[in-house]
Order: C-alpha cells, then sequence, then structure tokens
C-alpha cells in the first residue's frame, strides 16, 4: 500500500498535466487548424519561467546560473508561467501564421523550436544549458510540513484545480462564437476570411490560449519534479501529445481526456516503472515509442475521428429567443 | 463607360504573373442596385479581376474604388467588411460545421468573438447567437434548406452547397455580392431557383450583383448590364441582346482573336 498509492497518485498527477497538455493543443489544432509541431516548446516556456521565478538567484560559483531567481510564491510562479508561455505563442504564431499555411507554418513552428531548442540547451546564462534548473523544494512542502509521499497528494489536488480552471478555458472558448468562428477557419481559411474574419488574429489567439495551457502544464511539471532540463523537452515529447489528441478525439475535450489517459498516461508514463531488461535497456523505451506510433495508425486507419469525435452542435433544442419553446423542428422541417 | 451611381469602379487595372499579362489595362463600373455579368472567353483575365477586387490578390496597377473608398490595397477581410462579399468557382462550405453553423458563422460584428466575451461573459455571445439563429432560420426557410440545418455541409450535395453558399452570403448583409461562376456544374431546374433568389435579393435587400459567368442564357435573362472582357480589357458593355449582334464579342468568343491581337 505504501508503494502503489505513491504510485498511483504520480500518474494522476501526470494524468492531469497531460490532460491540460491536449486540451491545449486542441484549442491550437483542434479549433483553430493551427499546426503546432513544437508544442513541448510552450511547456519548456512554462516550466522554465515557473522555475526561475520560484527558485533563487543562480549562483556561478557553484555552477548555477540562471535569470531571474525571484524566490516568489509558487502561484506567482504558475501564472508567469503560464503568461510567458503565451507570449512565446503569440511570437512563434507571428512567425509562421502570418503569411504561412498548413504545411509551410508546421515546418516553421518545427524550426523554431529546434532553434530555441539549441538556445536554450547551449546558452547557459538563460536557463544553465543542459543541466537545467534544478533545486526547486516542493511548494507549500515545508509550510504544511508534508513528506515527500503527503507532497505528491497535495500535488493532485493542485494539478486538479488548475486543470478545472483549464477545462473551463477550453471548453468556453469552443463553445462561443469565437471558437465557431476558429473551426470555420480551420474548415476553410479563405471563405472565413471572405466573411471579414481576422483570420490571422484569430489564429494567434488560438496559438496564445493554446501555449498559455502548455506553460501551465509545464510549470505544475516544474513545481511536481524540482527541476528541469533540455532532455525533458526533446520534439519527440510534442508527438506524444499530438499522439494523444488524434486518438482521443480532435475538436472534443472530453476526447482529449481519454487520448490523454491512453496515450500519455497509459503507454508513456506508466511503462516507465517497468524494470529495464537487463539484456536490453532501451528495450522497453523503444516499445513504448512504437506501441505509441501503433496506436495513432490503428485510430487513424479504424476511427480517424478519434475514440470521441468532435460533436454535431443541434440546433433542434436551442430557444430562440429568451422564454420560447424549444423549436419542433424536426417533424415541421422534415414532414 | 461610367455608370451613374456606381458603387464599384475598376480603374486602368493590369495584373501580370512572371511575363503573361492576364489583366490589361481594364475599366468598368457597375451600377448600385444592378445585376450585372461579367463576361469573356477563357483566359479574359475575369478570375484575376475578381481574385483583385476580393483582396486575394495584391493591385499591381490601377485602382479600385467600392462605395467611394479605395480597395485597391486592402487585404480580404477588410473588403469584406466594408460589405463586399465575393464566392468561390467551387463551393467553399465549412465542411464540418453544420448547415446551421455555416450560416452563424457570417454575421459582422460578433460580441461573442472576442475572447475576453467568450472566456467571462459567454451569455453575451449566446444572446445574440439566438438572435442569429433566429434570422438564420428565416433564411434557410426561404432557400429551401431548414430540413438539413442539422447535417455537415461537407455531406449536402452540389446544389444544395451552392444554395448554401448563396445563403450564407445573405447573413453576411453584404451591400455587393460578387459570384464567380454560381451556376456551374448545376441542374437546370436548380438554376432557375438560384437565378430567382438573386433577383430576390436584389429587389428586398438591394444587394448589388456581379456575377462572372459562362451561361449566356442565365446572363441574359437576369442581367441588366453586360461587360466583356477579352485578352485582359473591356471589349464591350451593354445588354446582352445587344451584345450578341456585336461583331467584336461574337469573334472574342469564337476565335480568331488571337490572330487580330497580334496585328494589333
Amino acid at each position: 500500500m505504501d508503494l502503489i498509492l505513491p504510485y498511483l497518485a504520480t500518474l494522476v498527477v501526470f494524468f492531469f498535466v497531460y490532460n491540460i497538455l491536449t486540451w491545449g493543443l486542441n484549442i491550437q489544432f483542434g479549433y483553430a487548424g493551427v499546426l503546432d509541431f513544437t508544442f513541448i516548446t510552450f511547456v519548456a516556456c512554462g516550466a522554465y519561467f515557473a522555475g526561475v521565478f520560484a527558485l533563487g538567484p543562480g549562483s556561478q560559483q557553484n555552477g548555477f546560473e540562471w535569470i531571474l531567481g525571484l524566490n516568489l510564491p509558487f502561484p506567482v510562479a504558475l501564472v508567469a508561467g503560464a503568461l510567458a508561455a503565451g507570449v512565446l505563442g503569440i511570437l512563434i504564431g507571428l512567425i509562421a501564421i502570418n503569411r504561412l499555411r498548413s504545411d509551410y507554418m508546421a515546418i516553421v513552428t518545427l524550426a523554431t523550436g529546434t532553434v530555441l531548442y539549441g538556445l536554450v540547451s547551449n546558452f547557459t546564462p538563460l536557463f544553465d544549458g543542459f543541466d537545467g534548473l534544478a533545486g526547486l523544494s516542493p511548494p507549500f512542502a515545508q509550510a504544511l510540513g508534508l513528506n515527500s509521499n503527503q507532497f505528491t497528494y497535495l500535488w493532485v489536488v493542485v494539478c486538479g484545480v488548475v486543470m478545472v480552471i483549464c477545462w473551463f478555458i477550453a471548453q468556453r472558448i469552443l463553445n462561443s462564437p469565437l471558437g465557431r468562428t476558429m473551426r470555420a477557419i480551420r474548415e476553410d481559411q479563405d471563405a472565413a476570411e471572405t466573411f471579414g474574419k481576422d483570420t490571422v488574429r484569430v489564429r494567434l489567439t488560438a496559438m496564445a490560449m493554446g501555449a498559455l495551457l502548455a506553460g501551465a502544464g509545464g510549470a505544475l511539471l516544474m513545481g511536481f519534479i524540482g527541476a528541469f532540463s533540455p532532455a525533458g523537452w526533446t520534439s519527440g515529447e510534442t508527438f506524444v501529445v499530438w499522439a494523444a489528441l488524434i486518438v482521443g478525439g480532435r475538436g472534443n475535450n472530453w476526447g482529449a481526456i481519454v487520448g490523454s489517459f491512453v496515450v500519455a498516461v497509459l503507454i508513456n508514463e506508466a511503462t516507465r516503472y517497468i524494470p529495464p531488461v537487463s539484456v536490453d535497456p532501451t528495450l522497453v523505451p523503444t516499445l513504448r515509442n512504437m506501441l505509441i506510433g501503433a496506436s495513432l495508425i490503428l485510430v487513424l486507419w479504424v476511427r480517424p475521428q478519434g475514440i470521441i469525435p468532435e460533436t454535431r452542435r443541434r440546433f433542434l433544442q436551442l430557444p430562440l429567443r429568451p422564454g420560447t419553446p424549444p423549436i419542433r423542428g424536426a417533424e415541421r422541417a422534415r414532414g | 463607360m461610367p455608370v451613374a451611381e456606381a458603387i464599384l469602379k475598376v480603374d486602368h487595372l493590369s495584373h501580370s504573373f512572371g511575363g503573361f499579362r492576364a489583366v490589361d489595362d481594364c475599366s468598368f463600373e457597375i451600377a448600385a442596385g444592378s445585376i450585372s455579368a461579367l463576361i469573356g472567353p477563357n483566359g479574359a483575365g475575369k478570375s484575376t479581376v475578381v481574385g483583385i477586387i476580393g483582396g486575394a490578390m495584391r493591385t499591381q496597377r490601377g485602382s479600385i474604388h467600392f462605395d467611394g473608398r479605395d480597395i485597391s490595397r486592402m487585404s480580404a477581410f477588410k473588403v469584406a467588411r466594408l460589405g463586399l462579399l465575393r464566392t468561390y468557382q467551387v463551393s467553399r462550405e465549412f465542411a464540418g460545421l453544420t448547415v446551421m453553423e455555416n450560416l452563424l458563422v457570417p454575421p459582422p460584428n460578433q460580441r461573442g468573438e472576442n475572447l475576453l466575451n467568450a472566456l467571462f461573459r459567454p451569455s453575451v455571445g449566446r444572446a445574440q447567437d439566438r438572435e442569429l439563429a433566429d434570422r438564420a432560420f428565416e433564411v434557410l426557410e426561404t432557400f429551401g434548406l431548414l430540413a438539413l440545418r442539422d447535417e455537415y455541409a461537407g455531406n449536402l450535395s452540389g446544389g444544395e452547397k451552392r444554395l448554401l453558399e448563396l445563403a450564407r452570403a445573405v447573413m453576411a448583409e453584404p451591400k455587393f455580392m460578387l459570384l464567380d461562376e454560381p451556376m456551374a456544374g448545376i441542374n437546370p431546374a436548380l438554376i432557375a431557383r438560384l437565378d430567382g433568389h438573386i433577383r430576390r435579393l436584389r429587389d428586398d435587400h438591394g444587394i448589388t450583383f456581379l456575377l462572372v459567368e459562362h451561361n449566356l442564357d442565365v446572363v441574359e435573362r437576369i442581367c441588366d448590364r453586360v461587360v466583356v472582357m477579352a485578352f485582359g480589357r473591356t471589349l464591350a458593355e451593354g445588354q446582352m441582346s445587344e451584345l450578341r449582334q456585336n461583331p467584336d464579342v461574337v469573334r472574342a468568343y469564337l476565335g480568331g482573336g488571337l490572330d487580330e491581337r497580334a496585328a494589333g
């Protein structure tokens, strides 16, 4: 019991964080059709900025160096991380979205992410290069007198709260006229433009909001693990979130939850606890990646819209004016 | 040829693709409240002119005025916001949205499109949606699409998609509609319905129409005035019945034009 519960709690933390990430990508790709192939860069941005806001100043004598080091409480750091990622989303969006479409846009996001990866990894004054940030003590743990297991349970609650906020952001955008316009742009950008929609602005909004959620997820990871380095955000990590969204069902936030559970938790995280096979230590990680790829191919083959596809918005039940009864449309319209 | 109360003025427009002059010093005017047509043989430059007017292509030489404003260098969505709406040669429905949703996208000034309203005041968007849905129901009814309102637009037949495009355009409340080959690939019965809708929209809503159309019978039936383009410029203007007698127009349509261009 002492072993199982903390282990499960850890998986729940990853589940909650991946839900947030998958919703973020859903806003970008599922709603607005922005092919963001560097999603993990926004997660990293959130983690790094949350880190340097919460950590003390890095000191060169000990070989640690990073910008800021403000020693602020974790909630402030979390907001800062999310906002920093949102701003980065707009910046990368300005490069990728402004004049480019579909595949070209995707290539530019990938390229920009690769450039940033190289920069952060090699320019140590920023976030300590390849070694990355480290030494963040578990937030709230000391004040509340928690041991490491209790901290894990606390973090389930913290992630749960942030997740609920992110759910509201994602759902409210989806169900608003803004979400409808995003989906129209996804379907046909030129046609949306001919109806006076500022498609660049709307897609930048999607990019920023998706990145904001990614940043919040990254900040939660930073607080949980206490460290973050370039090894944690290789471009393969972007693929995990993409696979989760496609498997679960793009355009549907419930689908994103299913996808994040199947791909990110069951396949990607739970298998990390399988002991390495002594003959070939890379066997398990390799099988894991193959399994993610296989799940993606399987879904695209038998159910390309995902496990829970985008919901069709029916207007039969919608009352037209406040106070008027719903439309008895089916009989009248089809009969 | 200047017209009274021109809503659209195309002035000395020229456009080249590499070394090829698709549009060569083309000028014409469209009267407000008219149903006009832009016709001409393939390669006359009609589609290029449409692309430039709609803002999809950048104006290289010349100018375009719409409703008294210079729109030559405006981007497509800004032109659309002035009330100039174009359609495409192929149907461009929002395939993954329902028919109803297709009609709710176009209306301008939707407060629910504001991010802060979407996040913190969803009731604002919902209230406006209710009014828009009300109007959309009427529009769907007049276009005979009401039964299909919950269907994905991508599942409609070719003719239904054409009707949907027109219905969707009405929701945008345009002043001017630029229809690029609206009758292409449509069966004759539906053509009669479409041109009825076009006339009704002009009469009831005062919308000016400019049709790019190859079906000259339709043009003769519903258009007040016709602009003929050939070799990138305006060849003739007038009523279709007169133009049928015009030797230049007949020659441009039946060929032999290339020799003339080489000689000129």
